[in-house]
């Protein structure tokens, strides 16, 4: 017990009310999402006569002003967010680990760095996501990219942030005293204690990534239809929110939880490391 | 002389674990008295209960706190914000934390005038003057426009003192209030407070780690071992007849400074010099302004020997350390091992070993103390993995650990234990001489003794060379067979310890030998 | 602070350039030819090569990033390719609009968060707390192009209290300006509201935990004047930086926000030119909107400077 307990500070705060309930919150979604096969037999895409039907025993979600029906949409639509966000997020959490590291190297590199995120958080993320749209057309790598830059120098510097902090304690010291090299310090020594707020970051990214996709999707750059992405549903839905609220309901709660609960869990894992 | 604080059977609770057990004294107007105890004995939760500020998570569960006959235990919160700073004030041990970083000292008076009683800003400005002016810093009119971080360690203190003053409390509690400043800081702000004590008669309740700073101040102590207390009396009986065996072993685990040093009795020096430092400077800070550190520093170390090297935060003492173990390069002159330049010898690199003074900040949190052993052993390519484990066991025997003890973390161990490990890891790679920049500092005498003990022993085991760096004098003459000291980035005088001590050649030295507290009375006021 | 701006300028001019190279070759790398779209389907290949020579196309890559960066440092920014009009009066145009939009969220963002923050560290159990942190993280979960999308549902559908969109100047008729303002701004505030509640809450719930409020409590200052007056200003300095930084995503939102409400911005304008590939249009405006955010980031470095005495005096 005292040792799962040390080998694995961070899960300790997820046993709060807070982190289970944001655990249970983004399972139930991500269990959805794996599950489509499964639950539904109807094909994401088939349009039907029946437009925007409300919820029925067929269609438990209703459809959409296609006439497709919207649970099979919506849990198809979970897949691909999960999908672009397990891709982005990793993409762009290694990538800025990795600037955050070679700024912990030298201090010409730190300064190249810096301005490397500089300049990402510099451009405005949606004129950058339909400059990219433009070059690649739309589709799934678009977005996953956008999204990836992003993300990039939110991990980096945080990461850089801990190196800074770690770096300047005593035991990296006296790990240099004892004669390791520079990057086995680094490596070795530092960065495990400068990871935590990283495994909050990532749940913050996975949330950022829902509201990137749909973003997209509302500006007509995102995930290609007639495939179903959460974002894309919810930007259909919404020319038609005054005459059929039943529409955007299913996509609006599938967000909702999932963010929340992303939300949610990061908060937990943040009083966790703070503690 | 009635009494104007009474503290009767105070108990203190942290979420049920009791840190303070059955506290009571007296103490009359105008009056000081010591509470002395190590760490965890409960002195500063006892400090805090007087006004009633425990740390979240701790409440008085029984007792009372009398101060003139209001119970302060109870009373309810308006009413003792009326009574903190008026009637009882504290002031604390860090002054650089304790005061407010981005409002003037000026506006951090004025809200302490402001919350007892409405002056108009006019008068309390001058009263701040006033206050600033009777605590001793000069050019007090001018100074209330500067921040916190533009004073000195000591004046910071002073201005918290000045703070507390502000409301002319009767009681002045002061928690560990020199254990952050160097020796003649520590001398000065004591004689402020004993100043105070005489000339406005405010009651005075000192806690401290250290007999001496009580012994020089307080004409009664308080004797607190595990949230009791365990003696009580006036200081000076208590001092020279301690009727407690816990009193007593304290007061024999304290380093004396009239005591001739020890080491001798370890270890004689011999043979060619180990290190030769010649005209070593060194800077730190901003390459636009950097600050000289080391300014011409000059010593020798010899097999066998341990140097002890004193001198006041600033002097440059721990700028040496780091530029020894190569941590920090310095800008000129050189330093050889053996003969051979350190920046070229490949063996000064493993032959050279550090013990740092933080025993928590400098072992890795993530590590077990197994792989923390083993580090310099990799590092240096000493031995195969299945070599390192046995040497990981007998380090961990020679500084007296459990052998078993090399699957934890150094969280499960306490700060003497730390510094243990500290010491094996610097060990590790069979070095010749050891930096120890403040290696007991941080703990507690009891602990202190026996690390001590520890470095006596692998002195004479291992034939092994000490620069002991160190502000505690009494502490450094019993270990050292020399002495340097060190002022402003230059070594002053060096010679043999005793002789360092009973016959300082440097004014300088002079003046800190006699900012050593004593542990003889304070002559009677 | 002259020191200052000198120390950091080099670095800020230096994001600005390698932003401008990035955007040129981004827009270069956009499948199809403006010159073809723009000398229309029926053009022969000599029309095409009039327009190309027109627009300086024909010239080599380098070339047009040297002539591209001249314009810039003369202001001249020449016409526009597609929509029509002179680049300077477009982009002038929408600027005013997203100034306006981005002015009136900063300023919800601060009246919102300062408040929420406060309260949110002050009060720390009980009902208050749980519904504050309740509050932000729900406007947290929510997208921000839901949140619009609801706003105009209730405010402007269901209560019929405010128009679902479009733009009249605050300057010409404020009281009718406003109107229009009120709804893109919630929606733009929001998120970046609910962030600064949190960071000011924590970094406020760090400072009275501090030594010094121990201090101020041990002098008899009372607990309202110690949350105001001893630990609001340490919040401060880090409380501007994510300030800082969340006025650049506002920038960036407003791309959103104005497609929402129909608001004639630069959001627009850009969402335009990328659609119809507008080179000058769309180089001109990105760099200009990294420029505003290199010029927010200096400010508040500036503010944080200030914010802090320990760094004023060095």
């Amino acid at each position: 017990m005292t040792t799962l307990a040390v080998r694995l500070p961070l899960p300790a705060g997820l046993r709060t009310v807070r982190g289970a309930t944001g655990i249970t919150l983004v399972g139930a979604v991500v269990l959805a999402g794996l599950l489509a096969p499964v639950l539904t037999g109807t094909d994401p895409t088939a349009q039907s006569s029946l437009a925007l039907a409300g919820p029925s025993g067929n269609h438990l979600f209703g459809t959409d002003d296609l006439g497709r029906d919207l649970f099979s949409r919506v849990l198809y639509g979970i897949r691909t967010d999960l999908l672009i966000g397990l891709t982005a997020v990793p993409a762009g959490a290694l990538s800025g680990c990795a600037l955050a590291l070679l700024s912990g190297l030298s201090r010409w590199a730190d300064l190249a760095v810096q301005r490397v995120f500089d300049l990402l958080l510099a451009f405005p993320g949606l004129i950058l996501a339909l400059a990219v749209t433009a070059v690649l057309g739309p589709g799934r790598w678009p977005v996953i990219i956008v999204i990836a830059l992003a993300e990039i120098p939110g991990f980096g510097r945080q990461l850089r942030a801990g190196i800074l902090v770690q770096r300047e304690r005593e035991y990296a010291l006296a790990a240099r005293v004892g004669g390791a090299s520079r990057l086995r310090v680094l490596l070795r020594h530092v960065l495990p204690n400068a990871v935590d707020p990283l495994i909050v970051q990532s749940a913050v990214a996975l949330s950022l990534a829902v509201f990137i996709e749909g973003a997209m999707s509302f500006l007509g750059v995102g995930v290609r239809p007639p495939e179903p992405s959460l974002g894309g549903i919810l930007s259909q839905s919404t020319a038609y929110l005054a005459t059929h609220p039943a529409f955007a309901a299913a996509p609006l709660i599938a967000v909702t939880a999932l963010v929340l609960g992303l939300t949610l869990i990061a908060e937990a894992l943040n009083e966790g490391i703070r503690r | 002389m009635s009494a104007v604080l009474e503290v009767r059977d105070l108990h203190v609770e942290f979420a049920g674990a009791e840190a303070v057990a059955g506290v009571g004294f007296e103490l009359a107007a105008g009056e000081t008295l010591g509470i002395v105890g190590e760490s965890g004995s409960g002195k500063s939760t006892t400090a805090l209960a007087l006004l009633r500020m425990l740390p979240a998570g701790g409440r008085i569960s029984v007792g009372s706190v009398l101060l003139d006959g209001q119970d302060l235990a109870t009373l309810p919160e308006p009413a003792l914000r009326a009574v903190r700073g008026r009637r009882i004030a504290m002031i604390f041990q860090d002054p650089m934390s304790s005061l407010n970083p981005v409002l003037t000292v000026g506006r951090q008076l004025d809200e302490a005038l402001r919350a007892h009683g409405s002056d108009g800003r006019a008068k309390r400005a001058a009263r701040a003057v006033e206050l600033l002016d009777l605590v001793g810093i000069p050019d007090a009119a001018r100074r209330l426009r500067d921040h916190p971080h533009q004073f000195s360690g000591g004046q910071r203190q002073r201005v918290m003192i000045a703070l507390a003053l502000a409301g002319d409390p009767d009681v002045l509690v002061a928690d560990e209030p020199t254990t952050a400043l160097d020796p003649t800081v520590q001398q000065q702000i004591l004689r402020l407070l004993e100043r105070i004590n005489r000339e406005r008669g405010t009651a005075l309740v000192l806690i401290s780690h250290d007999l001496g700073v009580i012994a020089q101040t307080c004409r009664r102590v308080l004797v607190m071992h595990q949230g009791r207390v365990v003696e009580h009396g006036p200081t000076e009986e208590v001092l020279t007849r301690p009727r407690h065996t816990y009193t007593a072993r304290l007061l024999a685990a304290v380093p004396r400074l009239d005591e001739p040093s020890s080491a001798a009795a370890h270890a004689t020096p011999a043979g060619d010099p180990l290190l030769t430092v010649s005209g070593l400077r060194g800077t730190y800070g901003p390459r636009r302004r950097p600050v000289t550190a080391l300014d011409g520093v000059d010593l020798v170390l010899r097999p066998g020997e341990t140097l002890g090297l004193v001198g006041e935060s600033g002097s440059g003492k721990s700028t040496l350390a780091r530029a020894l173990v190569r941590a920090h390069p310095p800008t000129a002159g050189d330093i050889r091992y053996r003969g051979e330049d350190l920046a070229v010898s490949r063996a000064a690199r493993r032959e050279i070993q550090m013990v740092f003074q933080d025993p928590y900040s400098s072992l890795n949190p993530r590590m077990t103390v197994g792989q923390i052993l083993a580090e310099p052993l990799i590092a240096h390519g000493l031995g195969d993995r299945a070599e390192r484990s046995p040497r990981v066991a007998e380090l961990l025997r020679q500084v007296g650990l459990d052998p078993a003890s090399a699957d934890r973390h150094p969280r499960a161990f306490s700060g003497g234990q730390r510094q243990r490990i500290g010491i094996a890891r610097a060990l590790a790679p069979r070095p010749s001489v050891l930096i120890c920049d403040e290696p007991v500092s941080a703990l507690d005498v009891s602990v202190q003794a026996q690390m001590l003990d520890l470095l006596a022993g692998l002195q004479r085991d291992l034939g092994l060379a000490i620069l002991f760096i160190a502000h505690d004098l009494a502490v450094v003459r019993q270990v050292s067979h020399r002495i340097a000291v060190m002022h402003q980035g230059r070594i002053v005088e060096t010679g043999p310890a005793d002789q360092i001590v009973t016959d300082p050649g440097h004014p300088y030295t002079a003046a800190l030998l006699a900012a050593v507290p004593h542990l003889t009375t304070r002559s009677t006021v | 602070m002259r020191t200052f701006l000198l120390k950091r300028l080099p670095s800020a001019l230096l994001v600005l350039l390698a932003a401008s190279f990035l955007i040129f070759l981004i827009l270069r790398l956009i499948p199809g030819d403006p010159a073809t779209s723009l000398a229309g389907p029926d053009a022969g290949p000599e029309a095409v090569a009039a327009v190309r020579a027109r627009l300086g196309l024909d010239q080599p890559l380098p070339g047009q990033y040297l002539h591209w960066l001249g314009h810039l440092v003369t202001g001249n920014l020449g016409p526009s390719y597609a929509i029509g009009g002179q680049v300077a009066d477009l982009i002038g145009e929408g600027l005013g609009n997203t100034v306006e939009l981005a002015l009136g969220a900063v300023v919800l963002v601060i009246a919102l968060a300062l408040p929420l923050g406060v309260l949110g560290a002050t009060v720390r159990r009980g009902p208050v707390a749980a519904a504050v942190r309740a509050l932000t993280t729900a406007v947290l979960a929510v997208p921000p192009f839901v949140t619009g999308v609801l706003l105009v549902l209730v405010f402007a559908v269901t209560l019929r209290l405010l128009p679902p969109g479009g733009h009249e100047s605050i300057l010409d008729q404020p009281d009718i300006g406003v109107q229009y303002l009120l709804l893109p701004a919630v929606c733009l505030a929001l998120p970046s509201a609910a962030v600064l509640a949190r960071y000011l809450g924590d970094g406020l719930e760090r400072a009275l935990a501090e030594d010094y409020v121990r201090t101020a409590t041990a002098l008899g200052v009372s607990r309202r004047r110690i949350v105001w007056l001893h630990a609001l200003p340490n919040a401060l300095p880090s409380a501007i930086t994510v300030l800082g930084l969340q006025i650049g995503q506002l920038l960036g939102g407003a791309v959103l926000v104005e497609a929402i409400f129909a608001w004639p911005g630069l959001g627009q304008l850009a969402e335009q030119g990328v659609l119809r590939r507008d080179y000058p249009v769309v180089q001109d405006l990105l760099l200009l909107l990294v420029a505003v955010y290199v010029a927010v980031q200096l400010l508040t470095d500036l503010a944080y400077a200030w914010s802090d005495p320990r760094i004023r005096w060095e």
